[in-house]
């Protein structure tokens, strides 16, 4: 087991993924206080469906600029 | 021109002598300086004494960093006490980041597993209590955030005594072994430290963590899910039908920061069943090897569960005794990556994994077989 902490200094933004449980709408936003996985959070604007946040995760800002 | 050729010569030879003698005398006073330190060098002790002095201004600098680390904990964790309604936080939070759990006698290791789950869980309950007794109406979030915020704060303040015990009895015993033990450990731990840190605030927004991957796996079945229930503290299973096989899944109760009894929920579900579950499938966040990528999935066989023992062994036993295989699949990580904001490549493995366990369960088990499926982790932003 590793006690790896290279990743220490890299600044990470929170994002928040969306997406439609009957098609394969997504969306990824900023994560906002009180999001958690896998809340109801409207309706899809494709087919209607009903949307839900699938995940919460963190990339590097080197990560979103590639 | 005042001065001619003649007399500028004539200054800068005045000048020069008077420099040389400054010179001479620096020259002389550093070879007095190096003729002593080398004299002094060979006096018993003296080297010792100097290199002990450097090294524990090195450690007395990490340490410095600790205690910044967690007076920083302290007042993230005071003022959490007060938005949520804990009259005197300080007292409060000094009177719980002082517990200590004594482990059970070992040296006679009959039934030491129940001794331990007794005080561990009675440890847990006695601070719920302690938190509860103080603000009767709290949510079971806020409630849980108040718990895992003390316990961050409560490492930080372990790690913090123990470097400066070692610190402090280094320089009282003039120890300079024990003074460069602690220069190889210290850097460690100001990393750990710095790391339970960035925790605190990330379980305190409500972000899920890498150590969240078996829960999420769990929460994609469950989202199917006809039926749940509360199958043992902080801990939620529910039953999805999957390409004719009853999978009953087990994860501990979002989006609440908790790890839940995973252990003790498999055992009842065993039972319930009769022992006629054909496999126990664990999926839990594990540690990388440095130089392992962040994401790889690996499997195998046995408990995926990092517990000091109680729900592990609750799970191994009831295996035991109904004769049911273990698999195990991980998804590696570092230790900050487990306890700070999920990584993009660990939420990526999260469907990954999913398809993985598919899979597994259609190689390993047969139509109309009972699957116990186990997302170990801590579920915080992780609902069901």
């Amino acid at each position: 087991m590793a006690m790896g902490f290279e990743s220490s200094k890299e600044q990470l933004k929170v994002k928040t993924e969306i997406r439609c449980m009957t098609c394969d709408y997504k969306i990824v936003r900023d994560f906002q206080q009180g999001d958690f996985v896998p809340k109801i959070v409207g309706q899809c604007p494709k087919d209607g469906g009903q949307l839900y946040i699938a995940g919460i995760y963190a990339e590097s800002t080197a990560q979103q600029k590639k | 021109m005042g001065l001619d050729i003649f007399g500028i010569i004539a200054l800068a030879q005045s000048s020069s002598s008077s420099n040389s003698l400054g010179a001479n005398l620096l020259y002389f006073i550093i070879y007095i300086l190096f003729l002593g330190s080398f004299v002094l060098a060979f006096f018993p002790g003296f080297q010792q004494r100097s290199q002990l002095w450097f090294i524990s201004r090195d450690v007395e600098q990490k340490l410095s960093m600790i205690e910044n680390y967690l007076k920083d904990s302290k007042s993230v964790s005071e003022k959490l006490l007060k938005d949520k309604g804990i009259p005197d936080p300080k007292a409060f939070l000094n009177r719980v980041i002082e517990r200590f759990v004594i482990d059970p006698v070992s040296i006679e290791p009959t039934d030491i597993i129940s001794r331990m789950k007794l005080l561990m869980r009675s440890n847990e309950n006695t601070v719920r209590e302690m938190i509860t007794r103080l603000n009767p109406n709290i949510d079971p979030v806020s409630r849980s955030q108040i718990e895992i915020s003390a316990e961050v704060t409560m490492a930080l303040n372990q790690i913090y005594k123990i470097i400066r015990h070692y610190l402090l009895m280094a320089k009282k015993l003039n120890s300079i072994m024990i003074m460069y033990q602690l220069q190889m450990v210290a850097p460690i731990y100001v990393k750990l430290a710095e790391a339970y840190d960035k925790a605190q605030k990330v379980f305190l927004q409500g972000i899920p963590v890498g150590d969240g991957l078996g829960p999420l796996v769990a929460s994609r079945f469950l989202m199917k899910a006809s039926h749940k229930w509360t199958v043992s503290q902080d801990t939620i299973a529910g039953i999805v039908e999957f390409e004719q096989r009853r999978l009953i899944v087990v994860k501990a109760e979002g989006p609440m920061a908790t790890v839940g009894t995973p252990g003790e929920a498999v055992q009842n579900v065993i039972e319930k069943e009769e022992g006629k579950v054909a496999r126990i499938i664990t999926v839990d966040a594990a540690l990388k090897l440095e130089g392992e990528e962040t994401g790889s999935i690996a499997e195998g066989m046995g408990v995926a569960m990092g517990d000091p023992g109680p729900e592990k062994i609750a799970i191994e036993r009831v295996a035991v005794k109904y004769n049911i295989p273990i698999d195990a699949v991980i998804v590696k990580m570092s230790m900050e990556e487990a306890i700070t904001e999920m990584r993009k490549e660990v939420y990526e493995a999260a469907d990954k994994v999913v398809d993985y366990v598919k899979n597994l369960i259609l190689e390993r088990t047969k139509p109309g077989d009972t699957v116990v499926l186990v997302g170990v982790g801590n579920t915080a932003g992780i609902a069901q």
